[in-house]
């Protein structure tokens, strides 16, 4: 027996249970994992995420009018909406935790979408799963939507960069618009939602 | 943690949550990197974590402690993680090596690491260079530039203190 395994055994002083407990130790302190610390960009982005959380603000927000005919014939078509609600761990009376799912458009799609009131509106974060980057000369973008047919842009995103996280703004209040949708959207400088509504989620149903 | 501290954190109290964060970047990088295997998505799920913790800082009880709370955020993310890496590879390059630990080992990893960071460093040292370089205690001693006598005797000492404070470990 080496003198390192006498003395690390005469910790235990001959309990079985101190024993047994010490090797289960000794295994997880031979693990890489145990002795690794996380980078120092961790912080950094960490900090900056929380220092500029608040003030970000991705667009102005524009009220747009969905074609009631258009509003009909979305809802008659074979649109996937798939039941959305309060996911998580979370109970944040100011914060709302929406799932949001692909429509037959990207039926693979899925994606979380949290957001929290702030002083200069609401702020939301999307992170998505399976929503392949916007081709070049389209966009994705990001909507509240009413029940009278009436959507805000809260703002446009691509992913070809590769994140799959978003950061989006509202200036109205996601009570008076409760479902999120996701359009995707052609550049050519049309304002309102085009009829490829990708990904749809509302809060208030379970 | 002190108190005062918890409930600035709970307030989202910037400093608060930089204390927050050096107490726990270690358990929670050490499980990130245990269930996915990658230090990029380690460093990644860490970043999450703390980001969310941050965010539902408002629904934290700073009368219950804060690493069992760290703790489940951390290993959901994680986990959540492994799952949206898994369905991007092909199935042929997940082996059995790469799949996450049990649950219960996850735990096991988070409060070792979490005792590693309260011994004194000395002795720390004196643990990774033993258990994770493998050195003997001459080798150590050598390493350290300190006599093989004092090699031991923080070896009894830190194997002690990780022994008290992980009583709970391995419990069924």
């Amino acid at each position: 027996m080496s003198e390192e395994r006498a003395d690390y055994l005469a910790t235990a002083s001959g309990n079985p249970p101190d024993r047994e407990r010490l090797d289960l130790i000794r295994g997880i302190l031979g693990h890489e994992a145990t002795w690794s610390e996380p980078p120092p960009e961790v912080a950094d982005h960490l900090f900056a995420a929380i220092a500029t959380a608040p003030t970000v603000v991705t667009q102005t927000p524009q009220r747009r009018r969905w074609p009631l005919a258009a509003a009909a014939i979305l809802g008659v078509a074979a649109v996937a909406i798939l039941v959305a609600g309060m996911l998580g761990v979370f109970s944040n009376p100011n914060e709302q935790l929406v799932a949001i799912e692909g429509t037959e458009l990207e039926p693979g799609a899925s994606g979380r979408a949290w957001i929290r009131e702030a002083d200069a509106g609401w702020w939301v974060r999307i992170d998505l799963e399976a929503l392949p980057a916007a081709a070049e000369g389209t966009y994705y973008e990001g909507w509240f939507w009413n029940d009278d047919g009436e959507g805000v842009s809260i703002g446009t995103f691509h992913l070809r960069g590769g994140d799959e996280e978003v950061i989006l703004w509202s200036g109205v209040d996601p009570a008076d618009y409760p479902a999120v949708w996701v359009t995707l959207e052609d550049e050519d400088g049309d304002p309102s939602a085009s009829d490829r509504v990708v990904m749809w989620g509302r809060p208030d149903e379970s | 943690m002190d108190r005062e501290i918890l409930d600035r954190f709970r307030d989202g109290d910037e400093s608060a949550v930089k204390t927050v964060y050096e107490r726990f970047r270690g358990p929670v990088f050490a499980i990130s990197l245990s269930v996915l295997h990658d230090h990029g998505l380690a460093a990644d799920a860490t970043q999450q974590t703390f980001i969310k913790a941050w965010q539902a800082a408002t629904t934290y009880d700073p009368d219950r402690e804060l690493a069992p709370w760290i703790y489940a955020i951390a290993r959901r993310t994680a986990i959540d993680l492994y799952r949206k890496h898994s369905r991007s590879v092909a199935s042929e390059d997940v082996d059995s090596t790469s799949l996450p630990p049990a649950l219960d080992t996850i735990w096991e990893i988070f409060e070792v690491r979490a005792a590693l960071d309260r011994l004194p460093e000395e002795e720390r040292q004196v643990m990774k260079l033993s258990h994770f370089a493998g050195l003997t205690h001459v080798e150590i001693a050598e390493h350290m530039g300190i006599p093989v006598g004092t090699v031991k005797s923080r070896s009894h000492r830190a194997h002690q203190r990780l022994l008290d404070m992980l009583r709970h470990v391995g419990e069924t």
